[in-house]
């Protein structure tokens, strides 16, 4: 019953920010402590082996629509209230008009429902109930390059789903249901119809539009590089990983696993190219999260348990720090006025010193260094598989992300700086700290065996190794390359390159 | 099999929006393309599960009546409104971008963007 | 950059054409078709109504209804908020002359379309139509009214505050009615009413009243959308 409240709750309380102006910003932040503690019973009845699945309404399972929890869905509801919670605390002094708040709540409740959704067409409604908030969030401030970017995520996202639809019609005429779990037993003999893989490939490509996948989610840098820091927070932490776990539900039950590490190579590969040459900071910050994701496709891809718990710890490793840095990012813009690295290192003096710790926490941890977050997800990705191209492909990620960091380095000199206001300190301790206590806390995921093996000295040594080499690169790369590709960031070369896309998956789930 | 039937015809128009989305250049073009890539997946979701004997599913009375699919039909009916309201948002931002810039055309608004914001 | 360069187009068209064959070719289309068997086996009985695509949109799948009812609200309170701090360039919108064959004719067709807006609502659980098309029905004929008369003369009418209050408390009437059954310890979004007789007017336990609201809604966002576009423009 909580996994249907918890949705339910969020859209109620989204309609009673009209009714109570003045307080929306208290009302948020009690019914996220509400959240909480309703994840926390849930979660006490998981871990005693309790799973809710329950079809709403009292149906049976082909005829309505199924809810059911999983360890995936608790853990990302911890990360979506943690993230929730430090955008409240950051815009806490803001002005900001109940429609913003209105906005926030459908976003969180649309999340938590995606979270607990086992039915094709629910995770339609849901992910364009989704598309539409958070397209509304981006485009919040009225400025025209945050408009533009906007209606290209509207576009790209719209076709996509419907592109989802289509998949999902060509299902429903082979099988007659909707129902992920009915649709597990129907499909164990049939993984090789044509229907299913080109109903799998439009299903994929459709999803990796609003996942973070380089090839599709080509609206991604402009969209989150132009909101302001606290949506892009959102976004970059959240939204996107609602597109991750839609896949990761997907992936047990149609042929996926080829297409999936292939992509995975792709967007973490291309995505880093893009970052280590981009001087904008959010810019920046956005391409990381299509590389980033590229971790969690490869874990979903290869689909065996381990993987699975490191995307799974990369995911909200990756939410905390991917937020914690642009929520920094975006107080250091503030405080300086430049957007751009080479400018924000000149007048670092100007940015908080809190903010500057912000940025150094999100570094260290996207980086890898031992025992932050990135540290346990990075090394249970590569002990959970023996593939030796799998783990160049993650030794070559690591790098690339230290490399790409390493320009920010210089802003981190101890120097005296103006002292940041309490709300902002407060978000950055929100998601700062989780990150940091990070190893401890895997503890709950993992059997102990398991979690002497993967984070033993040896890990520990090979991480910070890859720091090293990343740092030494740096120093011997050219610091401008001749120029990447920026036309297929455009509207109609996104749409070929989606196209394109769709082909290689197809190529893949035919090949795989 | 009847070639020409309902799933054909929306695969065909999917294609003819997703030529329109791309090789057109008016905003607004571009909008009515989209509402034709959704438009025909609904039109596809529909006529699915058709037959010629099919008979709406309105129940009258016991007794099987051959009567088509309800399911997509129902699924159909969310689709439509999600897509007007994609439409409608999508149009509102069409809209404040026009008036900013006095065109329709996005490669134009494109260039603007990129030369205000900088390189 | 001026024109859309014919290596563009042409890569355009044969990535199209390819998806659409490779579509064609892998559906597996094989004509006419047979589906929704357990809703056509059940439906009526287990719900009460006759239209058993209603049974299925506001029953089995009500969640998929509340949720879609939602982003028609986002959609709603989107345009609301862009369009109505810019004002167009004229501060009264402007009227179409107002010729005698408009007036006449909105006259003469605004009450049947407005009942047959709430007949298509109230009716929806035994013949095709429902809260949607009821709603919008209904507010496409004040749209007609507008036309008539003039949108200002129209919306002076509703006061603009109170009407956004009240849509957005028909949603929270809404969710508050999908909520109730957990005060009898039941699973949310499960019906509780009665089933009534097949085929008449109150049958079908709680499709009726969903439908009812859900036309309210629709009809007052329809109103809204509406009127925004036309006082940001200026013009009808």
């Amino acid at each position: 019953m909580i996994i249907v409240l918890l949705p339910l709750g969020h859209f109620l309380l989204a309609a009673l920010c009209l009714a109570w102006q003045s307080g929306t910003r208290v009302l948020t932040l009690l019914s996220l402590l509400v959240d909480a503690s309703l994840v926390g019973l849930l979660f006490s009845a998981f871990s005693q082996g309790e799973t809710l699945a329950i079809v709403l309404g009292g149906w049976g399972r082909d005829v309505g629509i199924e809810l059911a929890d999983d360890r995936f869905s608790l853990v990302f509801c911890i990360l979506a209230l943690l993230l929730g919670g430090s955008v409240v605390a950051y815009l806490w002094k803001e002005r900001l008009r109940p429609y913003f708040y209105m906005l926030l709540h459908l976003l969180l409740g649309s999340v938590f429902a995606l979270l607990f959704a086992r039915d094709l067409f629910n995770i339609y409604v849901i992910m364009e109930l989704l598309t539409l908030t958070s397209f509304l969030l981006v485009g919040y401030e009225r400025k025209p390059y945050q408009i533009w970017a906007g209606l290209k995520y509207l576009l790209l996202a719209s076709l996509g789903m419907g592109m989802y639809l289509l998949g999902v019609a060509i299902i429903y005429y082979h099988t007659g249901t909707l129902n992920l779990s009915i649709l597990t037993t129907q499909l164990i003999g049939q993984q090789n119809a044509s229907w299913l893989l080109i109903a799998s490939s439009l299903l994929v490509s459709g999803i990796a539009i609003k996942a973070g996948i380089f090839i599709f989610s080509l609206w991604l840098p402009a969209a989150h590089a132009s909101a302001t820091p606290a949506v892009s927070a959102l976004l970059s932490g959240m939204v996107i990983k609602m597109g991750v776990v839609v896949l990761l539900r997907l992936a047990p039950v149609f042929p996926l696993s080829l297409p999936l590490e292939v992509l995975s190579a792709v967007t973490g590969l291309l995505g880093i190219i893009y970052a280590i040459y981009t001087y904008d900071l959010k810019r920046m910050l956005a391409f990381h999260t299509l590389s980033q994701i590229g971790y969690l496709i490869l874990g979903i891809g290869i689909g065996s348990e381990l993987e699975i718990a490191g995307s799974l710890e990369y995911a909200v490793g990756h939410g905390l720090f991917k937020g914690l840095l642009f929520l920094a990012a975006g107080a250091a813009v503030q405080a300086t006025g430049k957007e751009d690295i080479p400018g924000l290192i000149a007048k670092r003096s100007q940015i908080p010193v809190a903010t500057r710790v912000g940025l150094l926490i999100g570094t260290m941890g996207i980086m890898g260094l031992p025992p932050l977050a990135g540290f346990c997800g990075k090394t249970l990705l590569s002990n959970g598989t023996d593939s030796p191209v799998i783990q160049a492909i993650l030794v070559l990620l690591s790098i690339g992300t230290v490399i790409s960091f390493a320009k920010l380095l210089p802003l981190f000199r101890l120097e005296r700086g103006p002292s940041s206001p309490w709300p902002k300190t407060v978000a950055y301790v929100i998601l700062g700290l989780p990150m940091v206590l990070f190893l401890p806390l895997t503890r709950l995921f993992l059997p102990i065996e398991q979690w002497r093996e993967s984070f033993g000295t040896i890990p520990f040594l090979e991480s910070l190794l890859m720091v090293g080499v990343g740092l030494l690169l740096y120093r011997f790369l050219p610091k401008r390359l001749a120029n990447l590709p920026q036309r297929i960031f455009r509207l109609e070369e996104a749409i070929l390159v989606i196209l394109s896309g769709f082909f290689l998956i197809y190529l893949l789930s035919v090949l795989g | 099999m009847n070639f020409i039937n309902g799933v054909t015809i929306a695969i065909v128009l999917f294609g003819i929006g997703l030529l329109g989305l791309i090789l057109r250049r008016d905003l607004v073009i571009k909008l009515l393309s989209l509402g034709l890539v959704n438009g025909s997946v609904i039109l596809c979701l529909v006529s699915l599960n058709a037959r010629p004997d099919g008979v709406p599913p309105i129940v009258r009375g016991p007794g099987g009546a051959p009567y088509v699919d309800p399911l997509p039909q129902a699924l159909v009916l969310s689709a439509i409104v999600i897509n007007f309201a994609i439409l409608a948002l999508a149009l509102v931002f069409v809209m404040l971008l026009v008036e900013r810039y006095h065109t329709t055309d996005s490669q134009r608004i494109e260039h603007e963007i990129e030369e205000e914001e900088g390189p | 950059m001026r024109r859309t360069s014919f290596s563009m187009v042409v890569v355009t068209a044969l990535l199209v054409a390819c998806f659409c064959g490779v579509l064609m070719a892998t559906f597996g289309y094989r004509g006419a078709g047979e589906g929704g068997a357990p809703y056509i086996a059940r439906g009526a009985v287990e719900t009460g109504a006759a239209n058993l695509v209603s049974a299925i949109y506001l029953n089995y799948r009500l969640y998929d209804t509340l949720l879609e009812i939602l982003v028609f609200s986002v959609a709603v309170l989107g345009v609301r908020f862009y369009l109505a701090e810019q004002k167009g360039s004229e501060e009264e919108v402007a009227r179409i002359p107002e010729s005698q064959v408009i007036r006449t004719s909105a006259d003469l067709l605004f009450p049947p379309i407005f009942l047959l807006g709430i007949y298509l609502v109230l009716f929806g659980h035994l013949s095709p139509g429902g809260g949607f098309s009821g709603g919008t029905v209904a507010g496409t004929g004040l749209l007609l009214c507008a036309v008539a008369l003039g949108a200002d003369v129209v919306a002076r009418r509703f006061h603009e505050a109170a009407l956004e209050r009240l849509e957005w408390g028909v949603l929270l009437v809404i969710l508050l009615f999908a909520l109730s059954p957990i005060a009898l310890w039941r699973l949310p979004l499960t019906d509780l009413f009665p089933r009534g007789n097949l085929g008449s007017l109150a049958s079908g336990g709680s499709i009726l009243i969903y439908n009812a609201l859900i036309g309210l809604k629709v009809f007052i966002g329809t109103w809204v959308v509406v009127y925004s576009f036309i006082r940001h423009r200026g013009e009808i």
